[in-house]
């Protein structure tokens, strides 16, 4: 017995050893955590459970049957996140290069089902070479069955992908389908094909972090919605994600104690919108004093700045918030916004998260460059996303809100449950000068002194119109309200929503214009 | 691989056109594309525009290039060539989609370049100002 006993506690060392003392070092000086060390991180302490650490390989081409690789290049299993279950696998890369191989693939994919079956967050590290090419198409057969899973478990279990190394080729899509793809900064990347083959196959010269690396994803593609600068910063911030999110669509999230009182008005917000409407103003000043603590957490914050997507907690319960940046291009919608936006909204409708919208945009962008992109495709994104979306959905109007943009942004008319508006809101069918053009045209090239009759018939229109009274009539706005009451009235429509019920017509799925 | 349509004696001819560079160069296909008018000669005489090399953005003389957002007018310029900014500092004034868009030092630097005047009209990408 004792010697059974002694044999387990070698075989389990051997596992836990990795890819060895060199291999292991070689990590830590580029910087990188090991698989083992960012598991321990992530979770709670001592709360981690391993599974499936003895499975090997059984590839015997090109020399493989010598190749030991324990834990067959991948960590997986479970423990506790702030007390709440979280499954989760993290590539070695210390391991044949992490690389990933019909066995490697299969141990991801029973967490992955377990994940699914117990409705608990995963969350994949990623740090491999890519697919073991000495195992053939078992490898790529490997990959298929977990792009497969993610599929599945899209909307029923949040998926939280982090990058912290290479990821090329057919790994991409893995974290593509997730919900959440976080990047450390210089460490990672992420490319269909690398440098060496785009230099051969198209001439283009590239450098891989040019190419993949994670401010190029977080910036430029929108492939990548977090960026940290170390291992260790994002594993905190996955951890700080998982608080915000419940553990499954039939849940809703963790809510939290907290200090701010729910009735603090702020005076500050009754001068904040500037006296001309063409001076911009900072939306994050109005976000931080809504939320609890001041305190957000910002979705893509370098992509499409011209709308802010955040998650935060209003009255300690967890709240996604889309608002327009009015001093990042006008905070027009275009067609990056609304691409964010609307995976954004999908994203807090699957996981039960109410969505406050906060409208001050001038409208979609114009110009051939928005109409070739498809900014009508794009743009209708957001709108389906917000009239399928039966979470709570309430809407605040701090100013523009015209025409098309008007509707698109969480409006009555998509199914917002409150609209709330400040005085200085405008809205209406277009702006004072565009109007004056249209509806006065004959009126202005008439008169006498068309500039003086110009100015007049848009400051009336400015008076009558672009102002929150003719939607309050109608009943499109619940009720304008002053600005410093704003945390108040909010705090409290998400308490009378929070058993909000609505369903929509049984179907296989929608068509999203994608 | 470029489309271009091509009129020869009032004749159109649809031709392909590659970029030839780099070192692994494909072998030239053929000019003629199997759609051309049938019965008529193989318009030999179609200039291949010659693409001239891509010149280097203009201005950018390792230094940061801001560039218009999106379209617009410049309203102001709040900065001189030769002036020290800080990252964050306002730099010039857009009014676009109605709004007096401030654009912003994305770091600390000297104003190297001054691309454009009070006034001008701009389109998204267009270099305004260079930092270096």
């Amino acid at each position: 017995m004792s010697e059974k006993l002694e044999l387990l506690k070698k075989n389990k060392e051997k596992l836990i050893a990795g890819g060895g003392a060199k291999s292991i070092q070689k990590q830590h000086d580029k910087g990188k955590l090991t698989a083992r060390e960012r598991i321990h991180l992530l979770f709670d302490e001592g709360s981690f459970v391993e599974m499936d650490a003895f499975v090997k390989h059984r590839c015997t081409n090109f020399g493989m049957e010598k190749t030991d690789a324990p834990t067959e290049g991948v960590i997986t299993g479970y423990g506790k996140v702030d007390g709440r279950l979280v499954y989760a696998y993290s590539q070695d890369f210390t391991i044949i290069g992490g690389s990933l191989g019909e066995m490697h693939a299969a141990k991801i994919c029973k967490a992955m089902d377990g994940a699914l079956k117990v409705g608990a967050p995963i969350v994949g590290i990623n740090d491999s070479g890519g697919a073991r090419i000495q195992e053939g198409i078992d490898a790529l057969k490997g990959y298929g069955d977990i792009f497969f899973r993610n599929t599945l478990a899209s909307g029923v279990i949040p998926q939280i992908t982090a990058i912290m190394g290479p990821c090329a080729g057919g790994a991409v899509y893995s974290p593509a389908i997730t919900d959440f793809v976080f990047m450390v900064n210089k460490t990672s990347q992420m490319f269909i094909t690398g440098p060496q083959v785009i230099k051969t196959v198209t001439g283009e010269d590239v450098t891989a972090e040019a190419l993949g690396g994670a401010m190029t994803h977080n910036s430029v593609s929108g492939v990548s919605q977090f960026i940290s600068e170390t291992d260790e910063d994002c594993i905190t911030e996955i951890r700080r994600l998982l608080s915000f999110l419940p553990s499954n669509n039939m849940e809703s999230a963790p809510v939290f104690q907290t200090d701010t009182d729910p009735n603090q008005m702020d005076e500050r917000l009754n001068s904040i919108i500037p006296d001309s409407p063409n001076k911009p103003y900072d939306m994050f000043n109005i976000i931080k004093s809504l939320v609890d603590q001041e305190d957000y957490m910002e979705y893509l914050p370098h992509y499409a700045k011209n709308i802010i997507t955040c998650l935060a907690r209003i009255n300690g319960r967890s709240t996604g918030i889309i608002a327009n940046q009015p001093s990042v291009q006008a905070g027009c919608l275009d067609i990056n916004a609304s691409d964010k936006a609307a995976r954004f909204i999908r994203m807090c409708d699957a996981f039960n998260i109410p969505i406050l919208t906060i409208e001050d945009t001038p409208g979609f962008l114009p110009g051939t460059g928005q109409e070739y992109g498809g900014i009508i495709r794009h743009g209708a994104k957001m709108l389906y996303a917000y009239s399928e979306a039966t979470v709570p959905l309430v809407t605040l109007i701090t100013r523009k809100a015209y025409g098309g943009a008007y509707i698109a942004m969480g409006s009555r008319h998509l199914g917002a449950d409150l609209v709330l508006a400040w005085p200085t809101a405008e809205i209406a069918v277009m702006g004072p000068q565009g109007a004056a053009n249209i509806v006065f045209r004959g009126e202005i090239k008439e008169a006498k002194d068309p500039v003086a009759t110009r100015a007049r018939v848009i400051q009336e229109y400015t008076d009558e119109f672009a102002t929150p009274y003719k939607a309050a009539e109608r009943g499109f706005v619940d009720d304008v309200i002053e600005p410093s009451a704003s945390r108040p009235r909010l705090a409290d429509a998400f308490d009378m929503l929070a058993s909000k019920r609505e369903t929509r017509p049984a179907k296989k799925h929608g068509n999203i214009p994608l | 691989m470029k489309k271009f349509n091509i009129t020869v004696n009032g004749k159109t001819y649809e031709v392909d056109v590659e970029e030839i560079g780099g070192v692994s160069t494909p072998s030239p296909r053929p000019v003629q594309r199997a759609s051309a008018p049938a019965a008529t000669p193989a318009p030999k005489a179609a200039p291949a525009p010659k693409a001239a090399p891509a010149a280097a953005p203009a201005g950018a003389t390792g230094g940061e290039t801001i560039t218009a957002p999106m379209p617009g007018t410049v309203l102001d310029i709040k900065v001189a060539v030769g002036d020290a900014v800080n990252s964050g500092d306002v730099l010039a004034i857009l009014e676009a989609m109605k709004m007096e868009n401030e654009i912003m030092a994305p770091s600390a630097g000297k104003v190297v370049s001054i691309n454009v005047n009070k006034g001008a009209s701009v389109n998204s990408g267009d270099v305004l100002i260079v930092i270096g």
